[in-house]
């Protein structure tokens, strides 16, 4: 479970990019955030694993407080959290197999993570991960040859590899055609009900988020406009997250407005 | 888990030929390692060691700031003095030399054996030069400038020739369907492309000279590097301070100046 | 600066606009070469005169060369295998010990800015320091010999190696960083899964260029007495004994063109 209460974050520059941030996220949940661009929604997910720091309030993740923690627990605490990126973030010169089995890696014996010689079971854990997104025939090829879906595949097979308990998503299909979008958005809700993995999505793509999401997040300049169910998410509340404009939302009232 | 197991087999094997690699690699090194004979090291080495970091640390600041013929300033100005000129005078004859050397130019013996004698050119050490000219000149910084000069044509000759391999030729094809003459061509489609190339591989290369120049001087070919040497065996480690606090801030002024330069002419 | 002191031309198009043109900075920079190279001429005592009356003193002592001594060469093989010894070891172990450093000297790995720039400004002062200096100082704290070659050569190679690397490091793409520390790693590690794989061909194919470089310039570190090839070099100078100089340098050619080779050949499978 994922909890924030009043958290807030400034950043070095002075921008408030979060404001008294109040969320509790249960187990399991499939959430999607949505937002402008810069309303902090990357900010938000960044924070669930530590990789900003919150300026101040509190962020309880399966009841450890996440802003106490130090140095090495911050990396163990990591490791139960899968990430995805919009850009994929692989290393693109080796093979689709070293990239899964990189998630491994802290848990080594200290010659093995120099010398990066992988253990049988590990190999078989990789392959498995790389099955469970449907692209075992690809293990060896190397990562710069294959198309953006397959490579977020990739990244979605390297986190599973993880056995995280969360997976946080920043844009996974941003750079995606629609098609490959929806394939590897099927992906994220099988690991959803099959694994019972959360996962926390930011997106823009409004459809898709309606379509895959049970919840959705609102979030304008910092602070969160709407938090419910998909099915609660209508076009003045689209308008309220994206304009901001009350007025929008009466005028639209009476109008059968549903995405 | 079938398809599974049967994938982790179908790992394609380049182990065998790492592991040959590794152990040649391995081999190599350690043999290299019979090449080093400890019994000539002194035990004193730690203490001469600080002996000599401390003489660099306190210079000698009369040598480098008087400005007559034996002071810091003058004989880098004399280093300055025979990397330009050495520079530029490798630089001029390099350039029909990169020609007769280029496959796209002439005909394939040709390049090969001008090729041949740059090798030689380049291979044979600075200072073997040196000393080589000293018998035509005499000492001091004129041997030293023809030394720059050899050794300049066989380094820049090489670069021009990369330079004039790469050239993009389809500028030279839209030119021709234009009806522009052979010298045309030259004039407007080659010398273009070429000089500011050119000009960024000859700046590199001065940079490269003046720290040639710095030790000329070992072989009596004038430069900065005789006083250097003379200082380091007379165990003078004050003077040898100065004159290497002269010789690093000039070459790392001369390199900052160049980066720059040619940061400029990469970018037109 | 150089466009307040001579304004650009002004060029009046048939249809009314005005076009800028700056003035070309040609005569200005001619001028100044011209003017290096005048001062360069009465500092260095250079004097076409005597170089049309003597040159051919310098090809004398080229065909005294030719043929070279051929017998001499058991005297060479010994030092000449030193030598390339000195070169191997000496670039083996600078390009690993610039992996570190080059670590170090890295602003978007290592997040102390001080540690940051001191690195780099050490990297620099070693690459300015000209090798055969280095060399001769070896020699003093490690004796005559091979080893203060090897250390000369070690130094530049770390030198050099290490601001390439940096260079590369400070380039390469961060994205895949971000995800190993999203994954739990430190940041040393990051970098081994991260950016290592990045910059590895880059990195060996750079090793591989300065042991060439090396080969050739580790042959005159025995001129200062610090092993190899160029104490022979020296002797054979020494005595004008130019048939056996002419024999060095000809085994010295066929070694280095041959080592060339084949680092090429590895280079150009690297990248
Ligand atoms: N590292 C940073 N340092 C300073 N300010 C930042 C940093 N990252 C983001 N910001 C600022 O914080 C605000 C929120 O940024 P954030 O990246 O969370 O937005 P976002 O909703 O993810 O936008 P997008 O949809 O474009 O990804 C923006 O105003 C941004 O400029
Ligand atoms: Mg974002």
């Amino acid at each position: 479970m994922i909890e924030f209460i009043h958290v807030e974050k400034i950043y070095s520059n002075k921008v408030k990019a979060l404001q008294d941030v109040n969320v509790k996220i249960d187990k399991g949940e499939f959430v999607a955030v949505i937002g402008l661009s810069g309303a902090g929604k990357s900010t938000l997910i960044r924070c669930i694993n530590r990789m900003h720091d919150i300026t101040s309030g509190k962020l309880i993740v399966d009841g450890v407080e996440v802003n106490t923690l130090k140095g090495k627990q911050i990396r163990t605490f990591r490791k139960r959290i899968g990430m995805i990126f919009q850009s994929f973030n692989l290393v693109t010169r080796t093979s689709v197999l070293k990239n899964v089995l990189v998630s491994f890696v802290p848990d080594l014996p200290f010659w093995r993570k120099v010398t990066g010689i992988f253990s049988k079971e590990h190999k078989i854990e990789a392959l498995t991960a790389l099955d469970q997104v449907g692209i075992l025939d690809k293990a060896y090829v190397r990562v710069d040859q294959l198309s953006g879906g397959q490579q977020q595949r990739v990244a979605l097979a390297r986190t599973l590899a993880q056995q995280p308990d969360i997976i946080l998503a920043d844009e996974p299909i941003a750079s995606l055609d629609p098609v490959t979008a929806k394939q590897v958005m099927d992906d994220f809700q099988r690991i959803n009900e099959e694994l019972k993995i959360s996962v926390i999505m930011n997106i823009h793509h409004v459809e898709m988020a309606l379509q895959y999401a049970e919840r959705i997040i609102g979030v304008r300049d910092g602070k969160i406009v709407f938090d419910g169910k998909t099915e609660a998410v209508t076009q003045e509340v689209l308008d309220y997250i994206y304009k901001g404009e009350r007025e929008v939302q009466q005028a639209v009232e009476g109008e059968q407005a549903y995405v | 888990m079938g398809t599974i197991e049967r994938q982790l087999y179908a790992s394609p094997n380049h182990k065998r030929y790492f592991t040959f690699i590794t152990i040649i690699l391995l081999l190599l090194f350690i043999w290299s390692f019979t090449a080093v004979n400890l019994q000539n090291v002194e035990s004193s080495g730690w203490e001469i060691a600080s002996t000599i970091i401390a003489g660099i640390f306190t210079p000698d600041l009369e040598l480098l700031l008087t400005f007559t013929t034996q002071g810091v300033p003058y004989l880098l100005l004399e280093t300055i003095a025979i990397a330009i000129l050495g520079t530029v005078i490798g630089a001029i004859l390099a350039v029909p030399l990169a020609f007769l050397s280029a496959s796209n130019v002439v005909p394939s013996p040709i390049a090969w054996l001008t090729r041949l004698l740059l090798i030689f050119i380049r291979t044979v050490p600075a200072l073997v030069y040196g000393l080589m000219f000293i018998r035509v000149t005499g000492q001091g910084p004129f041997a030293g400038v023809l030394t720059i000069a050899l050794i300049s044509i066989g380094m820049l000759a090489k670069l021009f020739v990369d330079a004039i391999e790469d050239l993009d030729t389809s500028i030279l094809e839209s030119m021709t369907s234009i009806g522009c003459t052979t010298f045309e061509k030259i004039r407007y489609g080659i010398i273009p492309q070429l000089f500011s190339m050119f000009l960024s591989i000859i700046i590199y290369r001065f940079d490269m000279n003046l720290r040639e120049a710095s030790v000329l001087g070992l072989v009596g070919a004038g430069g900065i590097g005789a006083p250097l040497i003379f200082a380091m065996s007379a165990y003078r480690w004050n003077e040898v301070g100065a004159i290497l606090i002269g010789l690093v801030v000039l070459i790392l002024v001369v390199e900052l100046g160049s980066n720059r330069i040619r940061g400029k002419l990469v970018r037109g | 600066m150089y466009d307040k002191i001579f304004p650009p031309k002004r060029i009046a198009l048939p249809n009314g606009k005005v076009v800028e043109q700056k003035r070309s900075r040609m005569p200005i920079v001619l001028v100044l070469l011209f003017l290096a190279l005048y001062y360069s001429i009465q500092f260095t005592d250079f004097e076409l005169s005597v170089l049309l009356d003597r040159w051919k003193e310098f090809f004398f002592i080229v065909f005294e060369m030719i043929p070279p001594q051929w017998d001499y060469f058991p005297h060479i093989w010994q030092p000449l295998i030193d030598t390339i010894k000195m070169s191997l070891l000496g670039s083996v172990l600078g390009s690993v010990v610039a992996i570190p450093v080059a670590y170090l000297a890295s602003s978007n790995v290592v997040k102390n800015r001080a540690l940051v720039s001191g690195t780099k400004v050490f990297l620099s002062l070693l690459r300015t320091l000209p090798t055969l200096v280095t060399a001769l100082i070896a020699t003093f704290i490690f004796g005559l010999g091979t080893l203060a070659g090897t250390v000369a050569i070690f130094i530049f190679t770390l030198a050099y190696v290490g601001k390439l690397l940096y260079e590369q490091i400070e380039n390469v793409e961060m994205g895949s960083f971000e995800a190993m520390e999203s994954l739990g790693m430190n940041r040393m590690q990051a970098f081994r899964y991260a950016i290592f794989p990045q910059v590895s061909p880059n990195f060996l194919s750079t090793a591989l260029f300065c042991f060439e470089g090396n080969v050739r310039y580790a042959a005159i570190l025995g001129y200062v007495g610090a092993g190899g090839i160029g104490l022979l070099l020296n002797e054979g100078l020494g005595w004008r004994d130019y048939p056996s100089v002419g024999m060095i340098l000809f085994m010295l050619v066929i070694t280095v063109f041959f080592i060339e080779r084949i680092s090429e050949h590895f280079r150009k499978r690297l990248i």
